[in-house]
């Protein structure tokens, strides 16, 4: 299979013209390095184990938070979207909950939880409630209303019509929203860390930068950069995976 | 005379302030294919969901055996139009027909012939295990006629079910559910707005009018097809009676 060398072209030439211009005009500069040595202090933070650990602990501490959300939000929202009862009781508290910024809840999980693990899993977990309350509820008010005729219809209980029904009905749309919502846990566990939690990848990138060594920093950025298109690239190939065996065929 | 399966007495419906159905009394023998057609708008699809329960009537009551009904029951089999909408798409063909037997509680082990015999009965044999959306419209319509035949129903419903597919796999499911009705001695109330549809399938054909008013209620006609069966499309449609009927229909309908 021939590899399509086209889309590498631009980035190629971009990292060749910083290599060139951190050699030359831009020398002992604070702010950029040569990617070359970028690649250096990569693979000294390899070596010297930091990169791996501050990497597990970003990655774990945003799964958690992710878990607890999500399942949260999941349960919330499959409550608010069955009865509509919950829906208009519960209406006002999500519409002035969910627009806080994640982030500013970073101050009192700090008094509640201190530094480390937990403070950070609790405002990821925060930030991924409410876009999986908001589209699973959205998901569950969308089941084909044929399909719940059918359910009466044939009498189901309610228990199998939410098992045989509106659970498998979901199920495509909720990947979506997971989807997402994996973007958004490991951005906001970056931010807790650039911002307070001396832990993992965002407090490695800081602290490069405040020690005056870009060529570090640039390493991180890019780490995180890749290690953010990767679990994307995953959780796509997932969500397409599920559609797929949900039997979408043609249908999406 | 036979024993009645369904009684529509003096039964009106209304839907958001507009009479959708005057008064009408009817009532469905054992064994019996009654056809109701009429102009859309007319409250055929309406009529069809009071007799499964979907709608409880503003006026009269709707029973079978005499008992009036207060909801779907499974005894009662209800085809929809929309075929691709009705099945599940995440369940495979058999799995499809599966769901009526879950419904009824039909213990696992006994599921497997049952799902079985009714695609046999609808030709489906061989797409057991295809999803809906790999299957045409006509076989996605089969599928949902098996759902409702593995229900065993003693009174089978049916929206226009034939109104989305086109007029060759039309006949042919027209014909096959014909001899599904003769062999299986089903009782159907069959809507549709094709007078030759009525024509050809039912013993017995309802005609409803649109914007029933005092003097002209919604029952239009309601005509006896003396027609010999088993029908075929050819001889059927050519005979003599058919073509008397379906212009008498016609004028009921258009003209009155």
């Amino acid at each position: 299979m021939a590899i399509n060398f086209r889309p590498f072209v631009f980035p190629a030439v971009l990292l060749g013209a910083l290599e060139w211009w951190a050699r030359t005009t831009g020398k002992g500069s604070d702010a950029l390095a040569p990617p070359s040595a970028a690649v250096r202090a990569f693979g000294g933070a390899l070596a010297d184990g930091s990169l791996l650990a501050a990497t597990g602990f970003t990655l774990g501490s945003a799964a958690l938070g992710l878990l607890i959300g999500a399942l949260g939000g999941l349960g919330l929202g499959t409550l608010l979207g069955l009865s509509r009862r919950a829906a208009r009781l519960a209406s006002l508290s999500v519409e002035v909950a969910r627009p806080v910024p994640s982030v500013a809840l970073i101050p009192l999980a700090m008094l509640v939880f201190g530094f480390g693990l937990r403070m950070e899993i609790s405002v990821v977990a925060f930030a991924c409630l409410w876009p999986m309350l908001v589209l699973t509820q959205a998901a569950v008010l969308q089941v084909e209303p044929r399909l719940l005729e059918v359910a009466h219809a044939l009498q189901l209980s309610p228990l199998a019509r939410f098992t045989k029904i509106v659970g498998p009905a979901i199920v495509p749309r909720l990947f979506v929203a997971l989807r997402l919502c994996v973007a958004i846990a490991l951005v906001v566990a970056v931010t807790v860390e650039i911002a307070a939690n001396p832990h993992g990848m965002g407090y490695a990138l800081i602290i490069a930068q405040q020690s005056l060594d870009p060529a570090l920093m640039l390493a991180w950025l890019a780490w995180i950069g890749g290690v953010g298109f990767a679990i994307n690239a995953a959780a796509l190939a997932l969500q397409r995976y599920v559609a797929r065996r949900m039997g979408a065929e043609g249908a999406a | 005379m036979t024993e009645s399966v369904l009684d529509f007495d003096r039964v009106a419906i209304h839907l958001g302030g507009r009479e959708i159905l005057s008064p009408t009394s009817l009532s469905v023998r054992r064994g019996e294919f009654v056809c109701v057609i009429g102009p859309s708008g007319c409250g055929k699809t309406t009529l069809l969901r009071a007799a499964a329960g979907f709608v409880a009537p503003s006026a009269g009551r709707v029973s079978r055996h005499g008992q009036p009904i207060n909801g779907p029951t499974r005894e009662v089999a209800f085809v929809f139009q929309d075929y691709g909408r009705a099945l599940l798409p995440w369940r495979t063909v058999e799995a499809n027909v599966s769901l009526a037997l879950e419904a009824a509680k039909v213990s696992p082990a006994d599921r497997p012939a049952r799902i079985a015999r009714v695609l046999a009965t609808v030709g489906l044999g061989a797409h057991a295990h295809k999803f809906p959306a790999q299957l045409s419209g006509g076989m996605q319509q089969r599928v949902q006629i098996a759902r409702c035949l593995a229900q065993e129903p003693e009174l089978m419903l049916m929206d226009e079910p034939f109104g989305a597919l086109d007029a060759m796999t039309r006949e042919s499911l027209q014909d096959e559910l014909a001899r599904l009705v003769r062999e299986q001695g089903l009782t159907v109330v069959f809507v549709t707005h094709d007078l030759e549809e009525a024509l050809y399938l039912g013993d017995r054909v309802i005609a409803l009018r649109a914007n029933p008013t005092s003097d002209k209620p919604s029952l239009a006609a309601l005509i006896d097809v003396p027609l010999p069966l088993p029908r075929d499309q050819l001889s059927t449609k050519e005979h003599p009676e058919f073509l008397r009927l379906r212009r008498a229909l016609y004028q009921y309908l258009g003209h009155t």
